[in-house]
């Protein structure tokens, strides 16, 4: 088994991280555990715009990354640790092999973790810990969340309250179920940083060996973190949808259709008696899909409520 | 001679799959073992190889269309 302290907690770079190691150590089991700063993560191919609202997100200052496993969207904060599991498995993969090392950890440390559905741990039924996978060839990755003291209200508010209706398309829903906190569950009270050692020292046993990155790693990694932080990453994996919000804008009715393909915005429609639907029309036609390039646009059709009309594109 | 690329079977309970990338544009070049396409079903995404090199002759799945396992999704000319 190989492992890696990770200290990091900048989501960009722990997502490239793991992708590094995923990528270039092809045939050892191997497990770490990190934390990422306050961020939203959503699936491979999942609709940001349907999952969260982006305003909102930019308003609190959290980022949004797209990671390159399947599933839903999850919020990381301080009080919620990662880990990432990356073995060899022929034939089906079986969701139950890849949480089992998880949930003995933490039965080993007096803690009722059980599987849940398809590859959740949960206590009690209420979820500790959601996973998503990623195989290539013979090669699996599984990685999955641990809330431990994990603001369960802003998770709440962020991941599930309020989804985006407005908007038609395929790609992948994320799930809605109760959550708690492994810290109700301590036999005696723990920090986080210990309850992180105590579990990974459960899983790992003794002999792991530690990965060391050299500065050619690091260079590769930060080539890796370049790509999670780009918009083509982010919003170009967005499935095609359309969308469609209407409401009232400046006192009187509007209503804002486009379609979007390849993040790319197309037949783009806003009609309010307060906007020239010709000048609108062209303006918006092959525009990314990008809030400061959207809020941009609404600016210059509307210098003065530019951030109202914002709010119907998403 | 013409392959047909098909959903595979990812898990025991697997019907349905997502075709949620193409990694190869029709009339592109594949080799046997590089990937061709991606898969999600129950939060895994999976990329599939070609099993015999040819050219990637006709896309018969667009991006994000869900597909019953074996079901065609390609063919390759080999």
């Amino acid at each position: 088994m190989l492992t890696i302290t990770n200290s990091s907690k900048d989501p960009f770079y722990n997502l490239a991280l793991e992708e590094y190691i995923f990528n270039n150590y092809t045939e050892d089991d191997i497990f770490f555990m990190w934390q990422d700063e306050p961020s939203v993560i959503v699936g491979s191919y999942q609709n940001i715009l349907r999952e969260v609202s982006v305003l909102d997100l930019e308003k609190q200052h959290i980022p949004i990354l797209r990671r390159m496993t399947g599933g839903g969207t999850v919020y990381h904060d301080n009080g919620n640790i990662n880990y990432t599991y990356i073995t060899t498995q022929a034939g089906m993969i079986d969701y139950a092999d890849c949480v089992k090392p998880v949930i003995d950890g933490l039965n080993a440390l007096g803690i009722p973790a059980h599987q849940n559905r398809t590859c959740d741990i949960a206590i009690n039924g209420e979820k500790i810990s959601g996973s998503a996978q990623r195989m290539v060839r013979k090669r699996l990755l599984h990685h999955g969340t641990l809330l431990f003291s994990s603001d369960l209200d802003r998770l709440f508010t962020i991941t599930m309250k309020d989804k985006n209706d407005n908007i038609q398309s395929k790609g992948t829903l994320s799930a809605i179920c109760p959550v708690t906190n492994i810290i109700e569950y301590l036999p005696k009270p723990l920090s986080i940083e210990d309850f992180q050692e105590n579990l990974q020292n459960q899983i790992l046993g003794t002999g792991a060996t530690e990965i060391t990155l050299n500065e050619n790693d690091q260079a590769e990694i930060r080539k890796l973190r370049d790509k999670y932080m780009s918009w083509e990453w982010i919003w170009q994996k967005t499935p095609p949808f359309t969308y469609q919000k209407s409401g009232t804008f400046c006192n009187a009715p509007i209503a804002v259709r486009y379609s979007a393909k390849k993040g790319i915005l197309y037949d783009v429609e806003i009609h309010s008696q307060h906007i020239n639907f010709q000048q609108a029309a062209d303006l918006f036609e092959q525009s990314k899909l990008d809030l400061s390039l959207l809020r941009e646009k609404c600016h210059l059709l509307t210098s003065k409520n530019g951030d109202e009309l914002l709010t119907f594109f998403t | 001679m013409q392959k047909k690329l098909t959903m595979p079977k990812l898990r025991p309970e697997m019907e349905k799959g997502v075709l949620c990338a193409w990694l190869k544009e029709e009339g592109e070049k594949v080799e046997a073992g590089e990937p061709v396409f991606e898969v999600e079903t129950d939060k895994v995404v999976q990329q599939i190889e070609a099993s015999e090199s040819g050219i990637l002759s006709k896309q018969l799945a667009e991006e994000g269309d869900e597909i019953s396992v074996f079901d065609s999704v390609g063919i390759i000319d080999t």
